[in-house]
């Protein structure tokens, strides 16, 4: 090579640089290969457009990996929208589907009870009476819906019993969980703008036509806690617990341990508005402190417009970062602890903020791809305007998703493009969720689209990297063991994550926590941090299993793969 | 005016060295330039002043006020929602809601009192003050009523006073953030007047270090030419001192030459004729009549070297015959002398060359043979002689180390074949065969000329090329 060839090759790796930061050779190790068809799951998102232009229809909609029959496989619940009431083409309703053990599934949302109509939007799933089967909470546009799972496979609308009924929002995100450690998940809820359809905004992009407003057109809405008091009804602290705040247009919530004081804590982002983080308090209140932790603005002091939010140990530190999906133009905001204990911005420094300038991202999960014990981050992305690319050239209503690649010391690559030609194709992204469907080890995903199909991506794994899977049941904790902490020490490495209801965008993922271990056979150290305050210890263990591990009474071997 | 006196006067005319003057114009320039970079610098400085004490800082302020109108607005929206509650909270709900929103509200206040303290009356500074104080006495008056159940109250607290001094305030950060943007628009201002002013001052200072360079091209131009001058006088003074010297040198040879050969040599011979006579005439006592014989031999040598000396110094044959029978001469003896082999060529038909020439040509072949048997150890020699029409050419040749880059130091010897070359009005060229060793090529020109020189004074030459009669 003379000096004009190396020259001409540094320009050209500069110039590609943006947009190539993988070699498109390069052999991942593993493809997200769709199979929704083949799988049997036949769904359309209804988000009830009719060219009013309506601010919930460009939002919704969710959709969840459950395990709802308590069988050990991961069925798939699929949120839904309908038409408006003056506009009534269709009926629709949210899905369930029950996996039916050989990677297909089968719709069992009359059979479950569940086909009722609602203009549904995220999902929550938990176990609120720790009777071993997860119930349902729906967030809508109007009253939100509470199914009980009866157990033998059909849901009650438990709605107006557990008093949560009566109340009329527009609900976005919401989670399960045990903010004050008494074994009873508690149920919060981001709420977005005050709005209904009679006092919808006119907004025009081109001053004739009418098109979607953004959450400036409307004022917010408070987020709600609801106490679980233990008897299947709720209490409404949000007043008392400090989370009430009526200027927050949430949309995405994510829980973490942000002080590492075992207490769950909350991260809400919000769009247009200051993303907020409750500390908890300890004593069934909490701070905002989103502001001293470095979260609530971008680093040049805008509130940016937060969708999905998801926060793990993404770098091996033991403590939780944060991403949280942005608009378009605003870069995704990947947060990392630093040793001060504030979080600090390096998105700008990755590839995650140069790739994310031209897209709008919605649900977003870390998640270890290709089981190398490094948490990747998934985002899906879909403009909210069909009109968009008229204003912004290199912007479509449709759009790739991204799947940044760890590559260790913060260091991340898109590597989308390469990982499955349905996997990349763009689409209007909206919900995204993961679990192991097929339970051969590694993590497959679930997309949402509005107005279009749900995507079921199977992942397929050819680097023979093995991984290890913990299915914690609580006995003092709240059975689903939501809060916590499981952290596994392999060849040196040590790895960590939350059983966490939420995170994403209107969605929920599996609540088995998955390690990746690279080609190693055991794992030397397993600790459990229970949200009880039980510290449980294993040692050398198998990968490639599945366990389950129940809180006092030890671990089981449940299937390997 | 002669030569010597022209010299004389440009020795005068440039006795003053330039470099004085040169260094003189390089200090003021430093000087200029260093004074230009401490003004830009000071100006430099005075811009970073300005816009870090009042653009910037004002920039900083208008951010704090906006972040104070950001939280009046957020107050404003929290009331609306107080007053048209319609959900299940109580007023008490948005009391974490206003002290957040208060710590930030102070947080901006206290920022912008720092960074405002330049361009902010007491009088405004007061009345923020009292007025949000009595903001924050009416919100907690509010609050007050309605943890007291006296939620109607509240409401009336919130609707009636609240909002008003909230709408006051908001007023009065608005307009605190008009003055800082007038301001912020004099600083501009000012600031592009520093800008005009420097610009100004970078054009004269152009346009003298413009006209500077332009005096000292001239100067140096007039130094230079004045520099020539004087190096071609010197040079036509060292040509003429080189001549001079080469006359006078021959002259002396000359006679010397012709002292040795008749008046010695009348001598000797007198002297030999004498003791020949007088051997005759002694009676035949062998002891005198041998010593008669032996000083007449003796003195029949010093006779025969006298003559060999003479010729040595001045070949009769130059004065009488053509170069080539000079050289027919003089080689053989020179090869008998040294030992070194001289190959003797002649071509050309044989033109009768000027005694002086003769002469100088002669003196060259002496040098260079002389170089060949002192430097190059070549045992080897050849000399060429070609006359050519118009031209004459001479070459003498080796086989020896050559002379590679010494040849500017190969001492008088060269020196005086060039001179004797430039005072022929000929060329002299030093060339490396491919074979190796040296050629020393001299060309003449054979110019033929009116006047009939005397070939018996000292060879001088006229200025201008070579001359020389051209006789067939």
């Amino acid at each position: 090579m003379n000096r004009r060839d190396f020259l001409r090759h540094i320009l050209m790796a500069g110039a590609s640089l943006p947009a190539i930061s993988w070699p498109e050779h390069m052999d991942l190790g593993f493809r997200f290969s769709e199979v929704t068809n083949a799988a049997g799951i036949h769904f359309r998102h209804n988000s009830g457009a009719y060219g009013g232009k309506l601010l919930p229809e460009t939002l919704g909609a969710g959709c969840a990996f459950l395990d709802y029959d308590a069988d050990g496989w991961q069925d798939i619940l699929i949120v839904n929208g309908m038409d408006w009431p003056e506009h009534k083409r269709q009926r629709t309703t949210l899905c369930l589907y029950r996996n039916n053990r050989n990677g297909t599934f089968s719709d069992v949302t009359r059979e479950a009870g569940l086909d009722v109509e609602m203009y549904g939007m995220g999902v929550a799933i938990g176990d609120y009476n720790n009777d071993g089967f997860p119930d349902i909470y729906v967030t809508c546009v109007g009253q939100n819906r509470l199914f009980h799972n009866s157990g033998n496979g059909t849901f009650i609308d438990v709605t107006h019993a557990s008093g949560l009924g009566n109340r009329h929002a527009f609900s976005t995100s919401a989670l399960w969980f045990d903010f004050n450690c008494d074994g009873l998940l508690d149920l919060f809820v981001c709420n977005y703008v005050k709005w209904v359809p009679e006092h919808d905004v006119f907004c025009s992009l081109d001053g004739t036509r009418k098109s979607y407003c953004t959450p400036e057109a409307y004022r917010g809405e408070t987020c709600w806690l609801f106490r679980n008091r233990g008897n299947g009804t709720f209490e409404d602290v949000t007043a008392h617990s400090g989370i009430f705040d009526t200027s927050s247009k949430s949309l995405g919530v994510a829980m973490l341990d942000y002080d590492l004081d075992g207490w769950p804590d909350l991260l809400v982002a919000n769009d247009t508005q200051p993303n907020k983080l409750y500390r908890n308090l300890h004593n069934g209140t909490f701070k905002e402190s989103a502001v001293e932790a470095g979260v609530a603005f971008s680093s040049d002091g805008k509130a940016r417009a937060g969708m999905g939010v998801d926060a793990a140990d993404f770098d091996n530190s033991g403590a939780d970062g944060i991403a949280i999906t942005n608009f378009d133009n605003e870069m995704i905001g990947l947060y990392k602890k630093m040793p001060g204990g504030e979080y600090q911005d390096i998105a700008a420094t990755t590839d995650v903020g140069l790739v994310s300038r031209n897209t709008l991202g919605f649900g977003c999960s870390f998640v270890d791809v290709n089981l190398d014990g490094q948490l990747d981050l998934v985002v899906a992305n879909g403009h909210i305007d069909e009109t968009v690319r008229f204003i912004r050239s290199g912007v479509g209503y449709a759009q790739s998703p991204h799947l940044f690649l760890n590559q260790g010391k913060a260091r991340f690559s898109d590597v989308a493009h390469n990982a499955g030609t349905e996997f990349s194709r763009p689409k209007v992204g909206r919900g995204l969720a993961y679990g192991d469907f097929d339970r051969d080890g590694d993590l497959d995903l679930l997309v949402t689209t509005n107005n279009g199909p749900v995507h079921l991506f199977r992942n397929d794994q050819f680097s023979g990297n093995r991984s290890i899977r913990f299915h914690l049941v609580g006995t003092k904790s709240n059975r689903d063991a939501i809060g916590a902490r499981v952290q596994i020490t392999c060849a040196g490495e040590t790895q960590s994550r939350m059983v966490k209801s939420g995170s994403s965008y209107l969605s929920q993922s599996e609540l088995p926590v998955t390690f990746g271990v690279k080609h190693h056979d055991r794992v030397d150290r397993l600790v459990i941090y229970w949200p009880s305050g039980r510290t449980e210890e294993y040692k050398n263990i198998l990968t490639k299993r599945a366990y389950k591990c129940t809180e006092m009474r030890g671990m089981v071997f449940q299937y390997g793969f | 005016m002669t030569a010597s006196n022209s010299f004389r006067s440009m020795i005068s005319m440039t006795d003053r060295s330039p470099t004085p003057a040169l260094l003189l114009g390089l200090v003021l320039t430093l000087l200029t330039v260093v004074t230009y970079s401490w003004y830009i610098t000071l100006q430099i400085d005075g811009l970073k002043s300005v816009q870090r004490d009042f653009a910037g800082r004002n920039r900083k302020d208008s951010l704090q006020l906006l972040r104070a109108q950001n939280d009046l607005n957020s107050l404003a929206l929290a009331m609306r929602d107080m007053l048209d509650n319609e959900g299940p909270y109580p007023l008490t709900a948005w009391s974490a809601q206003f002290e957040r929103i208060h710590a930030d509200l102070d947080d901006a206040l206290r920022l912008d009192e720092q960074l405002a303290i330049g361009h902010r009356t007491p009088e405004q500074r007061e009345y923020l003050s009292n007025s949000l104080q009595q903001f924050w006495d009416a919100v907690n008056r509010a609050f007050r009523l309605a943890e007291e159940g006296k939620e109607a109250e509240a409401r009336y607290q919130v609707k009636l006073s609240l909002l008003a001094r909230q709408q006051a305030l908001s007023i009065t950060v608005a307009r605190l953030l008009v003055e800082n943007t007038e301001s912020e628009e004099q600083t501009a201002l000012y600031v592009n007047q520093i800008y005009n002013r420097v610009q100004r001052h970078a054009y004269m200072f152009l346009a003298g270090t413009l006209a500077a360079i332009l005096c000292t091209g001239l100067y140096l131009t007039f130094a230079n030419r004045k520099l020539f001058n004087r190096l071609s006088v010197l040079s036509a003074q060292r040509s003429e001192l080189a001549q001079k010297l080469i006359s006078t040198q021959e002259s002396i040879l000359r006679h010397v030459s012709r002292e040795l050969h008749d008046e010695f040599g009348q001598i000797l011979t007198a002297i030999g004729a004498m003791l020949s006579r007088m051997h005759r005439q002694s009676p035949a006592a062998a002891g005198l009549c041998n010593d008669l014989l032996e000083l007449r031999d003796i003195t029949q040598s010093t006779l025969e070297k006298v003559r060999g000396l003479s010729q040595s110094l001045h070949p009769v044959s130059l004065d009488e015959a053509d170069l080539g029978t000079t050289l027919d001469w003089y080689l053989p003896n020179l090869e008998r002398q040294t030992g070194l082999a001289i190959s003797f060529e002649k071509s050309g038909v044989c033109s009768q060359l000027e005694s002086s020439v003769r002469v100088h040509v002669y003196r060259i072949v002496q040098e260079a043979l002389s170089n060949i048997i002192r430097h190059s150890g070549s045992p080897r020699a050849w000399v060429r002689l070609n006359y050519q029409p118009g031209s004459l050419v001479l070459e003498v040749e080796d086989r020896g180390v050559g002379m590679g880059t010494k040849l500017s130091h190969h001492g008088i010897g060269m020196t005086a074949i060039r001179e004797r070359a430039t005072l022929l009005g000929g060329t002299v060229e030093f060339l490396r065969p491919l074979e190796g060793g040296t050629l020393v090529r001299l060309s003449l020109p054979l110019i033929k000329t009116e006047a009939d020189r005397d070939e018996t004074s000292a060879p001088t030459l006229p200025e201008g090329p070579a001359s020389m009669a051209l006789t067939r």
